[in-house]
């Protein structure tokens, strides 16, 4: 997207301060997406939409405001300014609201500016081609090859300016496999990377989960109930790692409720794990320059061979908590270990290979339940069948202590990558 | 803009729609008395979604000017001829919905002052009645969707349909780490049209303390199947996630299970479950529609009558590939989004029975009362957390249980449905559920006993 360069932000800047703003700051994100929607029939969608967004951030004598708007028409932009100095007026007084100071970098500029729309249609009609000799009792719904350009723009009054333009291709396939009165569950998977993804079926490792999928026909519970092992695969880290990387966020920390709050320095879980955040991480092309203050990113190791190194702490919160600042966006990686999937999958005596868990909430505690969908049971090193209406309980602060193998194998997903993860002391259960 | 985007409808070259929509919302939320969020936002545009061929193009833009509009059609006609549809699939012109439903509050609007003042006095209010919380969380929200819309068919109408929520969270710290809790008041209309005064926040703050109280002095529950009473605030989240999405038709065509069963008795004769235009049976959910975002008029859909699988929800091209009429079912988040399959208000009916003795009638289980998030498959297999809850035992309720989360394959469990209580209730502060789109949705029903299955360590 070639936005130019305007004065769009100064001038709302300007108009925050004659609303009696002490300090503003405005952020803008244009937007333009491109979308092919398909089932495992055909094309049945595409979608292209633009958009921009402005969020206006007002503060008054140590207290703040805000309101978003979409679009530049005259009148809205007085209104949401109005209302920004409004709710200032009416906010809480915090020594922790300002706006931030730090250097203004050069543009940034990632990835391609507009997508090769022909060449995405053909590789997802190859993909559908392709698709009944590869998977044949596969079906397909709500499947997305998608293209976003999105230029963020940043400016307080404190003359701290960020621009950035990210272009990336996007790819989610949701999908189950149904033979007579056979049916599985859905499974979903989607990535995103900078350049069009060679092939469809390599895109966020979505080639094993189909092959998987059509494994899981026949399905039966787990036996009984019994403390066994778990591999959980990058799939399934999506959905539980910010759980864990939210109890040591500053959030957790100002309410007191992280068990992780008084950790720093201590060891949180097993030498084999290690995450690090990192948004400038150039093969993640969801990361970011700077956050929503302003303020560069940098990647950051957050636990080190199990040892906690840091916090997940944005601008506002390390004001008021009197911590340093280390994160404003977070892109987690949890580091490859030295060990293959077959090699960890043999060293189960009895345990689940976790696909994905369908669970309540964690809760402050990091206590979880829930379902293990589109997983598979193993039993002395083997897997023995798919599971079905199988849970699995237990809690993350003592499952990261309880890791006793991480894979060499890892999946990026665009906006966080991850490897395989076994670990003892999971409570499994079933009907 | 409705006459204008009637007139380009009729012009459009295939069948179509256009459509004006401004989500509104506003937040606050605090934290241990610290303010995190106070503002408001509205995001707005039109779109144009045009049919060829069994495929459709969509395109939207954050204007309403005529040019901005003529843009839209013509990016969405380019876009149906792109998405390349070979099938001569017929057309999808069904009913044309007409009318205006403006739900705006007539009450004065509170000021930003008054908004903030009701978050403020009441975390005063929680952290001086309960001093020893470890946190206290309160939000204050409120979302609208104003929507005009026109398609080729005739379809005419507007909207405005507001909801607010207030949520309260508390946590303590219990022997074996912090406990939380919290519930939420509100639902349909605007934070003004609210009850947020104190005589109605006392007795709920002071029922939310007690069930925390005794939540941080129980346990864990017992992994497995177990006999269960599921209180009526629980009972919308059950015909939402267990049945309402393996009934939409989408799903059907995916694949889901529903598509074997219909006409098959499914569930226990006491259960009668469907999907309600307007504000529901009763008129009182927490969400409204009256014409969906193709432009059909909505009516009911009886989904599970007397246990047997009715109906599915269908938008005008699933109800073309099944031989339905479509019955109003989609629906679009916001301007940039095309309408989808979604439940509007799905609910349970009423029974006869009575709460006290669906408990008196279990000699060993679970009273489960509030639910959290949850999800739905395929195989008809659900999930849901629950944060509240009690252990049966002989007949009474015994000490509170941890965080949960309860599963079954509805097509099962409904068959467990021993009883069905002669309360009702509408999930309070509205729901919203997620697929593809996130979208507002009512869900309600009475208190159930069944038997369903539990995670847990103990």
């Amino acid at each position: 997207m070639s936005a130019p360069t305007d004065d769009f932000l100064d001038q709302i800047l300007a108009r925050a301060k004659d609303a009696g703003a002490t300090a503003a700051q405005a952020l803008t994100n244009r937007t333009r997406y491109f979308e092919i929607e398909f089932d495992h029939r055909s094309v049945d969608l595409v979608r292209s939409t633009e958009n921009e967004t402005t969020t206006i951030t007002l503060f008054r004598d140590g207290k703040r405001g805000g309101a978003t708007l979409n679009g530049r028409r005259p009148e809205e932009v007085e209104a949401a300014i109005a209302a920004a100095a409004t709710a200032a007026e009416a906010g809480v007084a915090d020594p922790a609201n300002d706006i931030a100071d730090a250097p203004s970098l050069p543009p940034g500029d990632h990835g391609p500016l507009a997508p090769d729309r022909a060449a995405m249609r053909a590789q997802v009609d190859e993909f559908l081609a392709s698709l009944p000799a590869r998977h044949p009792l596969l079906r397909l719904r709500d499947s997305l090859y998608t293209f976003t350009d999105q230029e963020t723009e940043f400016a307080n009054s404190r003359g701290l300016r960020q621009r950035e333009r990210r272009g990336r291709h996007g790819f989610r396939a949701m999908f189950m496999a149904k033979d007579g009165p056979l049916t599985t569950s859905f499974n979903a998977v989607g990535g995103s990377a900078f350049s069009p993804f060679p092939s469809l079926y390599e895109a966020a490792g979505v080639g094993r989960l189909m092959a998987e999928c059509e494994r899981s026909l026949e399905r039966r519970p787990v036996a009984g109930k019994f403390v066994g092992d778990v591999i959980v695969t990058p799939h399934c880290l999506t959905g539980l790692l910010p759980s864990i990387a939210g109890a040591l966020a500053g959030p957790a920390l100002l309410a007191g409720s992280s068990p992780y709050k008084d950790k720093r320095g201590e060891r949180i879980a097993s030498p084999l794990f290690s995450l690090d955040n990192a948004p400038r991480s150039a093969d993640f092309a969801e990361g970011a320059d700077f956050d929503e203050f302003g303020v560069p990113t940098r990647d950051l190791p957050i636990i080190e061979d199990g040892v906690l190194k840091d916090f997940l702490v944005g601008y506002f919160f390390s004001r008021k908590l009197g911590m340093a600042q280390t994160a404003g966006v977070r892109n987690s990686r949890v580091r490859p270990g030295e060990t293959g999937v077959a090699e960890m999958i043999a060293g189960v005596k009895r345990g689940i290979l976790l696909s994905r868990f369908s669970g309540g909430a964690p809760n402050d505690n990091l206590d979880f339940s829930g379902i293990a969908k589109n997983s598979f049971y193993i039993e002395d090193g083997e897997v023995r069948h798919a599971a079905s209406e199988t849970m699995v309980s237990g809690n993350f602060q003592q499952l990261l202590q309880d890791i006793h193998a991480v894979s060499k194998e890892v999946v990026n997903f665009g906006d966080c990558a991850y490897p395989f993860v076994a670990a003892s002391g999971v409570t499994i259960s079933s009907k | 803009m409705l006459e204008r985007l009637v007139a380009r409808a009729a012009q459009l070259p295939a069948y179509g729609e256009l459509r004006w929509h401004a989500n509104h919302a506003s937040r606050i939320m605090m934290r241990k008395g610290v303010l995190l969020a106070n503002g408001r936002s509205r995001d707005g545009g039109v779109s144009a979604r045009l049919y060829h061929n069994g495929a459709f193009g969509f395109a939207a833009a954050p204007a309403d000017d005529e040019t901005s509009l003529a843009a839209v059609i013509a990016t969405a006609k380019d876009n149906a001829e792109f998405a390349g549809g070979h099938a001569a699939s017929g057309g999808l012109s069904t009913a044309a919905g007409s009318g205006s439903y403006d739900y705006r509050s007539k009450r004065a609007p509170l000021s930003a002052e008054q908004r903030v003042d009701i978050v403020r006095r009441l975390d005063e209010a929680i952290r001086a009645r309960y001093p020893g919380l470890v946190n206290v969380d309160i939000s204050l929200s409120s979302h609208a969707s104003e929507k005009i819309l026109a398609n080729s068919d005739g379809a005419a109408t507007c909207s405005f349909v507001p909801r607010a929520a207030l949520v309260v969270s508390m946590s303590v710290a219990a022997n074996d780490g912090i406990v939380e809790l919290h519930d939420i008041l509100g639902g349909f209309g605007e934070i003004e049209d609210q009850s947020f005064d104190e005589a109605t926040l006392a007795p709920w703050l002071e029922e939310l303390h007690e069930n925390l109280r005794r939540k941080a002095e129980g346990g864990q529950c017992e992994a497995g199947d177990h006999d269960v009473v599921l209180d009526a605030a629980l009972a919308g989240i059950l015909a939402h996630e267990a049945i309402g999405h393996t009934c939409e038709a989408d799903l059907v065509l995916a694949g889901s299970v529903a598509g074997d069963h219909l006409g098959e008795l499914v569930a226990s004769e006491k259960i009668t479950l469907g999907d309600y235009g307007g504000r529901g049976p009763d008129g009182k959910s927490s969400f409204a529609i009256h014409v969906d975002d193709e432009g059909t008029p909505c009516r009911d859909v009886a989904i599970i009558e007397n246990g047997v699988l009715k109906n599915f929800l269908h938008s005008k091209r699933t109800a073309q590939m099944l031989g339905a009429e479509p019955a109003g079912n989609a629906r679009a988040f916001s301007f940039q989004d095309e309408p989808l399959v979604r439940m509007r208000n799905t609910c349970i009916a009423k029974g006869s029975d009575k709460l006290a003795d669906m408990i008196g009638a279990i000699e060993r289980g679970y009273y489960l009362k509030r639910s959290t998030n949850g999800q739905a498959d395929a195989t008809s297999e659900f999930m849901f957390g629950v944060n509240c809850g009690y252990e049966i035992r002989d007949g009474k309720l015994g000490r509170a249980i941890r965080d949960t989360t309860i599963s079954g394959v509805a097509f099962d469990m409904l068959k467990s449905v021993t009883h069905v209580g002669d309360d009702f209730h509408w999930s309070a502060g509205g729901g919203w559920c997620g697929k593809k789109q996130p979208i507002a949705v009512g869900m309600g029903g009475p208190s159930i006993k069944c038997r369903i299955t539990l995670g847990g360590r103990g």
